[in-house]
């Protein structure tokens, strides 16, 4: 009887969420007459895929370790670095808004500030005399776009680390400087290795956070870009590929990638639970 | 000059006012207790003598060396928090070797000490477990352990029991004066349970609102308490207000009743004064110089010991008597003698 | 001391620039419509434009529809399960997780092709069943969030005191769950609520892929086509995704002071 009570999510959740990724899934080991086969997922092999999901990795990781390296410094900055309580509070809420402030209205913003007719690029341009294109900057190139997706990873990393920082006790230090340590002796051995499980979790978050993006590219780019979630949005609208069963790989191959970091994030969450304890 | 010397010691915090003139000499293998209630500023002193805190004026001298404005880690101080404190990412063997490690110290070196440490707290065995795999009266030895692996010049104590079961206190709380005495090195120990500070320490020292109230072993402090606060503090106390009638002979009016104490009382006549006296100071029966009619209010039998309390006119008497098989106790409401030898009454001005 | 605050007060105004400038940036850009100076005529432009109207409105109503859905799911399947069947937490935290790995454009991917018109669910075949499948698909995106929102609230009551206290008044279970549960995780589910708003009403891939007329692909079309609306359009969102985790905080808030105060 108690498991009735479970019937509407379990109903929804195969419905909308496992069925129709396990047909995906099911999809990339078959041929479009039903057999079984494993041609699609080689024919991600094939250099225009591949190089999309090639691209689309370096993004994620260029923009998750930056972000992950930024959001680290400044949430250290602002839980440790002797700044007043209320600063500390306002960059907590204001993170909560900026990482919510993604998709489509965020590449407007840049755009905005950084285009080609951007205030920044005006101010730069007339101000202190240096053309930013013309050094061979560019908005709507791989660099750029990390530029753009660091907005809401800075601040999802200041979230998610704040707490573990908080979570250093003021008896560590202590108790590594009474025992003789320097700061920097403390920060190696100690508060580093006590971070690196969060960090190293939240930066896998942060990759699959950004892998899965697809709007703001496609705002700034107008969806020509080449990285994987482009390709297969393009191929689910008008089968760019010639090859219905290859979208289905290429899904396959994304859930393969954000399910792995995925699992890093968890096993480094279990660790970093069990020291805290 | 003593071996560790805390001269003239002030700190405040804003506008209070946390330590007030403390002055402490400690000698070499002594082992002092900081005994006193929550915000009397013990842990301040204890803070100060290891660096965390500086104070606004006064000295701190290690063998005549002055400390303050050296920071923590150039001290040689070893240190136990009540949390422990141990490195959650680190086993055992390696939060004991920590300072050796960041001095640089060989590793063969290193292990030979952290194998000897370990032996020492009777831990042979789990050097290889993370802290968060032991109990807490474990990580606490642990703590223990590393604080002494450095050899420090002094040991500081700060709380390093309140957070276990009473059981493991109680063990704890011999071994670790069991280890301060093998390795005869000088220790700070803070704590608020005046149990423990008498138990554990060769003198004791008495903190109320930033001041050392009296300075003294267990003895003296348990029995000639000085001032009010210490005489309430540590142990249980009957205290009565008598107006001193003869402060030449210690004549005094408790209620309607006269007693007469047999020595001079610093204090005018017509003057209120205070009398204290341990619980086990009284006895029952008539014995001693001077005796007072009780009637028994209550009898709480605590095993070897029976706790009586007693009305007197309008005042209560709180006394201890040892349990004997052959000697039940009074029934309540009965009227019995109790002896109250002069000699323990302590006459408190203040 | 003093050279490490300095340097924190340095490391922390370069981050705020950075998050500052863009916003000045679009907000600057929105005013330039008019040559020469300063205008709001980029907002009137927006605002008077019929397509904007409805595909602001259209995703508002998905996003209210996919709000109202997503509690009546979450909040009696979290409550079940923190009542009556402890050892599938797991699970069902694991299942509602899974949003978090599986790209929406995938999730979009597997609606078309399960659900076309020549399958036994054919929600594609319709305008109203697609409406349907796309604040379903809404649901599921904001599930993680709404999911660990609503069991943290229930972790903070003690549902089973309260529910056996409800059962001995004789409550059944809908009186239950409506009228002891929820207003007890009033607070928890507003937050997942403002949350789920702040995913759905500028989400693009899901109603791009279904073909709906909402807001996100509107937005999209109208970055290619329009120079300075754009930026009007980002302003406005980025007060609404702010009046959102402001309706957040205010709420947390509220509630911390009624507990204390009772």
């Amino acid at each position: 009887m108690n498991w009735l009570g479970l019937v509407p999510f379990a109903i929804f959740s195969l419905l909308f969420l496992l069925l129709p990724t396990f047909n995906i899934v099911l999809g990339a080991f078959r041929t479009q007459q039903g057999a079984a086969t494993l041609d699609n997922v080689m024919n991600l092999a094939q250099p225009r895929i591949a190089i999309a999901f090639w691209v689309s990795i370096k993004l994620s990781f260029a923009s998750a370790l930056i972000g992950c390296l930024l959001g680290f410094i400044l949430a250290t900055t602002v839980a440790l670095g002797g700044l007043p309580r209320w600063l500390r509070q306002s960059t907590l809420t204001f993170s909560g808004v900026a990482s919510n402030f993604a998709g489509v209205p965020l590449s407007f913003a840049f755009i905005a500030t950084l285009g080609r007719v951007g205030i920044l690029t005006i101010v730069i341009r007339e101000v202190f005399g240096i053309n930013l294109y013309g050094l061979g900057f560019n908005l709507l190139s791989f660099w750029g776009l990390v530029l753009v997706y660091l907005y809401f990873q800075i601040p999802l990393m200041i979230l998610i680390i704040t707490p573990a920082l908080d979570g250093l006790r003021r008896e560590w230090r202590e108790a590594a400087e009474i025992l003789g340590a320097t700061g920097f002796q403390y920060w190696r051995r100690v508060a580093l290795p006590i971070l690196w499980p969060p960090t190293l979790g939240t930066m896998a978050l942060l990759f699959a956070n950004s892998f899965g993006a697809i709007a703001t590219a496609v705002a700034l780019t107008g969806s020509q870009l080449s990285i994987a979630p482009i390709v297969l949005f393009n191929q689910i609208r008008g089968d760019v590929l010639q090859d219905p069963q290859l979208g289905y790989a290429i899904a396959f191959g994304m859930i393969v990638i954000t399910g792995i970091t995925n699992l890093i994030y968890i096993v480094m969450r279990v660790r970093s639970e069990r020291w805290l304890k | 000059m003593a071996y560790l010397d805390l001269l003239h010691l002030e700190k405040s915090f804003g506008p209070n006012h946390v330590v007030k003139d403390f002055n402490l000499r400690i000698e070499q293998g002594e082992f002092v207790s900081l005994l006193g209630p929550s915000g009397c500023g013990k842990t301040t002193v204890l803070r100060m003598v290891a660096g965390f805190e500086t104070p606004n004026t006064g000295k701190i001298l290690i063998s005549g060396t002055d400390m303050v404005g050296s920071r923590p880690n150039q001290r040689n101080i070893g240190m136990v928090f009540q949390s422990y404190a141990l490195f959650p990412n680190l086993t055992v063997a390696q939060n004991v070797g920590f300072g050796l490690s960041v001095a640089g110290k060989k590793r063969s070196q290193i292990a030979e000490r952290v194998a000897e440490m370990l032996d020492l707290i009777g831990l042979a065995d789990l050097g290889a477990r993370f802290p968060f795999q032991l109990s807490g009266g474990q990580q606490q030895r642990v703590a223990l352990a590393r604080a002494l692996a450095v050899r420090p010049k002094v040991l500081l104590l700060d709380e390093p029991l309140s957070a276990l079961d009473a059981k493991i206190r109680l063990t704890l709380r011999r071994e670790i004066r069991a280890i301060q005495q093998r390795l005869g090195i000088t220790t700070i120990f803070v704590t608020h349970d005046q149990e423990e500070a008498l138990s554990i320490s060769d003198r004791v020292v008495v903190m109320n609102n930033g001041l050392a109230d009296q300075i003294g072993t267990p003895f003296e402090i348990y029995n000639h308490p000085t001032t009010r606060f210490v005489a309430e503090f540590v142990g249980t106390l009957n205290t009565f207000e008598v107006t001193v009638t003869d402060p030449d002979v210690g004549a005094v009016m408790l209620g309607t009743t006269p007693l007469v104490l047999n020595r001079t009382i610093a204090a005018q006549k017509g003057a209120k004064v205070t009398l204290a006296m341990r619980p086990e100071a009284a006895s029952l029966g008539r014995f001693g110089n001077m005796t007072l009619i009780g009637r028994i209010a209550d009898v709480q039998f605590l095993g070897s010991i029976i706790r009586i309390r007693a009305d007197i006119g309008a005042h209560q008497l709180t006394l201890d008597t040892f349990n004997r098989s052959d000697m039940p106790p009074p029934a309540i409401g009965s009227e019995t003698p109790i002896s109250l030898p002069t000699s323990s009454l302590v006459v408190l001005v203040k | 001391m003093k050279s490490a605050r300095l340097w924190s007060y340095l490391i922390f105004l370069t981050g705020v620039m950075y998050f500052i400038i863009p916003l000045i940036g679009m907000f600057e850009f929105s005013l330039r419509k008019r040559r020469g100076e300063y205008s709001f005529d980029a907002y009137t432009s927006v605002l008077t434009d019929a397509q904007f109207q409805q595909t602001f409105l259209y995703s508002l109503l998905m996003a209210l529809v996919a709000i109202v859905f997503g509690i009546l799911l979450v909040v009696p399947t979290a409550y079940w399960v923190r009542l009556r069947l402890p050892k599938m937490r797991p699970v069902v935290e694991f299942v509602t997780l899974l949003p978090l790995v599986i790209p929406p454009v995938v999730i979009a991917f597997g609606y078309i092709r399960l659900f076309n018109t020549s399958s036994v669910l054919p929600f594609l075949g319709s305008q109203f069943g697609t409406d349907v499948l796309l604040s379903c698909g809404y649901v599921v995106l904001a599930l993680p969030y709404m999911y660990r929102a609503v069991d943290t609230g229930l972790r903070a009551i003690d549902i089973l005191t309260l529910t056996e206290a409800a059962q001995g008044l004789g409550a059944n279970w809908p009186a239950i769950i409506f009228r002891v549960i929820f207003p007890n995780v009033l607070v928890a589910v507003l937050s997942g609520a403002f949350l789920t708003f702040a995913i759905v009403i500028g989400e693009y891939v899901i109603s791009a892929l279904l073909d709906r007329p909402a807001f996100g692909p509107y937005l999209v079309w109208i970055g290619s086509n329009k120079a300075y609306e754009p930026s009007a359009l980002a302003v406005m969102t980025f007060a609404v995704t702010w009046g959102c985790m402001a309706l957040i905080q205010v709420v947390t808030r509220f509630s911390k002071h009624t507990r204390t105060s009772i």
